[in-house]
């Protein structure tokens, strides 16, 4: 709140551990309205299990993430309440298959923000059309391409107006062929001025749309900068090594 | 014809398993009982959901004084014999000092409305089934619920929906079309197991059989008594198996609505997250008197 930029999420001194394993070793963050993120590096890097600390999917070992004014961390923080403002899009979709395309996107907008019925149905028309989907409302999950679910479960977070996106490797369950359609809707909430934390092996998504990008190592962020100062001027060896591996 | 017949009547076998005669004589006393067998049998399992959705969700339970008593009591009723159980709050209860007291003293409960018993004698029986069933759902709906991939869960979560919300909203409409089968099959179960009551006293379709038998010094009318269940077994049995064709279609691969598999719309996630179903073999095992 204090800070001159206008964080939306601050980070401070992040661990995490399963067990013996520990994921995250003190990772500092800060994440500004508007911002693309894209967060970049290694399977294991724990890139995942910072994104899904952001919302407390998984309880934090140590240090502190504030979103906005509300210490996410904290223990008496209304999770639910901070998790209604931050959208998520998993690798797997993770769409409710008894519900139609149009059911998933009302849901939570009906149970969490007490949106009536009709009002709910308009935004959920009005999000799947952005995402390219109006012509899909009353098919089910089942009927639809990876690619095209993936979309959904953009509209079903969009619907309930978050302040931040959080994408979790979202393109990396998906047919070649199918990633465009995904990238660029995702394109056009960057453009749109949404704030993003994306985790993805998409270099050139992470090249085009991204504000800055992290590099991230063995629990720590090892590098991070603009796109060009990351790709074409990396400082670090890890860094370079694993642009490397990657082009 | 008059040959066949009474050659039938007369032939060791067919005349002390088969008896024509002896059929018609016990069909009507039988059918009489079949309703009390059909009400102790969806009574019972009916009341035995609620209670088995309250245990599993206990046995799901973080906190382990929630925990420790719901495995203990699935546990202890899965691992004795349904017939010893009935025996035990048969004449076990009725000694404690206090529930003689409760039925001598309120009239309404010893109203004798049904063959001069007082209707906690029938209360019990019901009771009895339903306990024991409750053990058994709790681990069909846990299986279930367990069987409903975790990202559903997290979806739900990350969403803003409370836990609560979450379960009754996402997981349980997901969870009730995947156990459907096991829990009909739990009803077959429940049903036939309504016989045991026979060995108290509740005057249902396998006690009318007995006595039937006792009186004829013939077997037939314990015939005309499996057929009375089997009315309702067979064609459950074979729903219960056109559900389970039914959802290996629409969860593992191509229903009737899916478009055709190309290439481009094949979600290998999809097959993925539904190959952990349920064990459908969850039966108990065969502890008949």
């Amino acid at each position: 709140m204090m800070t001159e930029k206008q964080a939306i999420i601050r980070i401070n001194n992040l661990h995490k551990s399963f067990g013996d394993l520990e994921v995250l070793r003190g990772v500092d963050l800060e994440v500004d309205k508007g911002e693309v993120v894209v967060i970049l590096g290694p399977s294991g890097s724990g890139k995942s299990t910072l994104l899904r600390c952001v919302n407390r999917l998984e309880e934090s070992s140590g240090g502190e993430i504030w979103f906005e004014d509300v210490e996410v961390t904290g223990r008496s923080v209304d999770i639910n309440h901070v998790r209604e403002r931050i959208g998520m899009v998993f690798q797997q979709f993770n769409l409710f298959p008894h519900l139609t395309v149009k059911g998933n996107v009302m849901l939570a907008q009906q149970r969490v923000l007490k949106r009536q019925k009709a009002e709910a149905a308009r935004i959920a028309i009005e999000q799947l059309t952005l995402v390219g989907l109006s012509d899909k409302v009353d098919a089910y999950p089942s009927q639809l391409s990876g690619g095209q679910q993936q979309r959904v479960a953009i509209a079903r977070s969009l619907a309930m107006d978050p302040h931040v996106m959080l994408f979790d490797e979202v393109t990396s369950a998906l047919d070649p062929e199918l990633v465009r359609g995904v990238l660029d809707v995702m394109k056009l909430l960057a453009k749109g001025g949404m704030t993003m934390m994306v985790v993805t092996h998409e270099m050139g998504f992470a090249r085009e749309v991204a504000d800055r990008v992290v590099f991230m190592d063995e629990g720590v962020i090892v590098e991070q900068g603009t796109p060009s100062e990351v790709f074409d001027h990396p400082t670090s060896d890890r860094t370079k090594d694993f642009l490397g591996h990657i082009a | 014809m008059d040959v066949f017949m009474t050659w039938w009547e007369t032939n060791a076998l067919t005349r002390l398993f088969f008896s024509f005669e002896v059929m018609r004589d016990s069909l009507p006393v039988i059918f009489k009982a079949f309703p009390v067998s059909i009400l102790f049998g969806v009574g019972s399992f009916l009341t035995a959901i609620p209670g088995g959705l309250l245990l599993a969700f206990m046995k799901m339970s973080r906190r382990w004084w929630l925990r420790w008593p719901a495995t203990l009591y699935v546990d202890v009723v899965r691992g004795t014999p349904l017939f010893l159980q009935i025996l035990i709050v048969y004449f076990g209860f009725t000694l404690l000092p206090w529930y003689g007291d409760m039925v001598r003293g309120n009239p309404w409960v010893k109203q004798p409305f049904l063959f001069g018993l007082d209707f906690t004698f029938y209360l019990r029986g019901f009771a009895v089934l339903s306990l024991n069933s409750a053990a058994y759902t709790a681990e069909i709906l846990r299986a279930g619920i367990q069987s409903i991939a975790r990202g559903q869960m997290e979806a739900a979560r990350s969403l803003g929906m409370t836990m609560p919300q979450s379960m009754t909203f996402v997981i349980i409409p997901q969870t009730i079309r995947r156990i459907l089968p096991t829990l009909m099959s739990e009803f077959i179960l429940i049903f036939k197991d309504t016989a045991l009551l026979s060995g108290v006293g509740i005057a249902e379709m396998t006690l009318r059989a007995r006595e039937f038998a006792a009186s004829t010094y013939n077997q037939s009318s314990y015939v005309v008594a499996a057929a009375f269940y089997l009315v309702l077994t067979i064609p459950l049995g074979r729903l219960v198996s056109r559900l389970e064709d039914r959802l290996a279609e629409s969860e593992g691969g191509s229903s009737g609505k899916r478009p055709p598999l190309t290439a481009g719309n094949i979600d290998s996630e999809h097959v993925v997250a539904h190959s952990d179903l349920i064990p459908l073999n969850q039966r108990r095992s065969g502890v008949r008197p």
